[in-house]
């Protein structure tokens, strides 16, 4: 009987145990849980950099239910452009301005820092074609009174 | 005293703009950087955004930032998954923060040359879907006549209707977050 008793506790103390390590793990991978990796993934969308700025600007409520998601991890968009301005950001990061001459607004993009080709031998007028997460949209802004462009992130540039 | 800040705005005016030789009197900035900082026993949590979109108008010395929610950058991706959903910041539906206001000493400015003001800052500032009048202050820092405008300051994050009111991100996330502007424009 006592033995049984015995036998019975320790299956009890092992089941614990058990739930504890992986309880304990789950929560430990939750809370160091690695950010997407948005290179890797493939787009959900192939557009030019007119197309989004059009469906933004035609309707920026259906366009923004259609392409951000709710806990931040938005849709991946392939866009191709021409490059209307190179700049540089507060983080160090090289932001390319893709753009039509007769577009309002055009598609503001971050790119990685070891982006596949080097961001140095990008000029203005290059035709490119990059994939990255979409931040927001394109409005007018009547505060700031002008066009802002769509904003993409974690951007790289596939083709030249 | 009424003609002579007219005189004075006027002389401002053509000043900046044979400085910057822009039709227009807005200065716009894409080269921004705003920060978050929550700070708890728990764990100090910080999140930075290089998105957003400025403009300084160097007549009437108003300012706007318009701050895509979703560009800010959290060092754990389970922050800012909790960051954006739709029980806290709900970018989704409010993919813009808005800082609209005006530096109400601006007339005291010379931006023609290099020099660097304390500027009084008051207006309304809007985040998720909510608007709060605010007044702070900044610095507005002229150099090589390149402007660039910096401010700290507080941000109670139950005011603009953002809360979590139980589980791990209450206790974690401050009540009050520390918010840092940075702009150049």
């Amino acid at each position: 009987m006592k033995t049984k008793n015995k036998k019975i506790l320790r299956i009890i103390a092992i089941l614990m145990l058990a739930g504890f390590v992986i309880g304990g793990s789950i929560m430990l991978y939750l809370f160091n849980m690695p950010h997407r990796d948005v290179q890797s993934a493939k787009a959900d969308y192939v557009l030019t950099s007119n197309q989004i700025v059009s469906e933004y600007l035609s309707d920026m409520d259906a366009a923004n239910q259609k392409y951000l998601s709710s806990d931040g991890e938005s849709k991946i968009l392939e866009i191709s452009g021409i490059i209307n301005n190179i700049s540089e950001d507060f983080n160090g990061q090289t932001v390319l301005l893709l753009k039509g001459n007769e577009d309002k607004a055009g598609v503001s993009a971050t790119l990685i820092s070891n982006t596949s080709i080097s961001a140095s031998s990008l000029k203005i007028g290059d035709s490119v074609k990059l994939k990255g997460v979409i931040r927001s949209g394109a409005s007018f802004d009547e505060d700031l009174e002008l066009y802002e462009n769509v904003i993409l992130d974690k951007c790289d540039i596939s083709i030249i | 005293m009424k003609k002579l800040n007219v005189i004075l705005s006027s002389l401002i005016i053509l000043f900046s703009l044979t400085a910057y030789s822009q039709s227009n009197d807005k200065l716009v900035s894409s080269k921004t950087h705003i920060k978050f900082f929550s700070h708890t026993p728990a764990e100090d949590i910080e999140a930075n955004n290089y998105t957003s979109v400025s403009t300084l108008n160097k007549e009437t010395g108003e300012v706007v930032f318009s701050v895509p929610m979703q560009g800010f950058d959290f060092k754990k991706a389970l922050m800012q998954k909790h960051y954006n959903s739709d029980k806290y910041l709900d970018t989704k539906t409010f993919p813009k923060a808005k800082l609209k206001a005006t530096i109400t000493n601006f007339s005291e400015f010379d931006l023609s040359k290099d020099g660097s003001y304390e500027a009084v800052v008051e207006g309304e500032l809007t985040i998720h879907g909510v608007t709060k009048a605010i007044k702070e202050k900044g610095t507005l820092t002229i150099k090589d006549n390149m402007v660039s405008a910096q401010s700290t300051f507080n941000v109670t994050l139950a005011d603009y209707g953002v809360e979590f009111v139980k589980g791990k991100p209450s206790s974690n996330i401050a009540k009050t977050v520390e918010v840092t502007v940075l702009a150049e424009y």
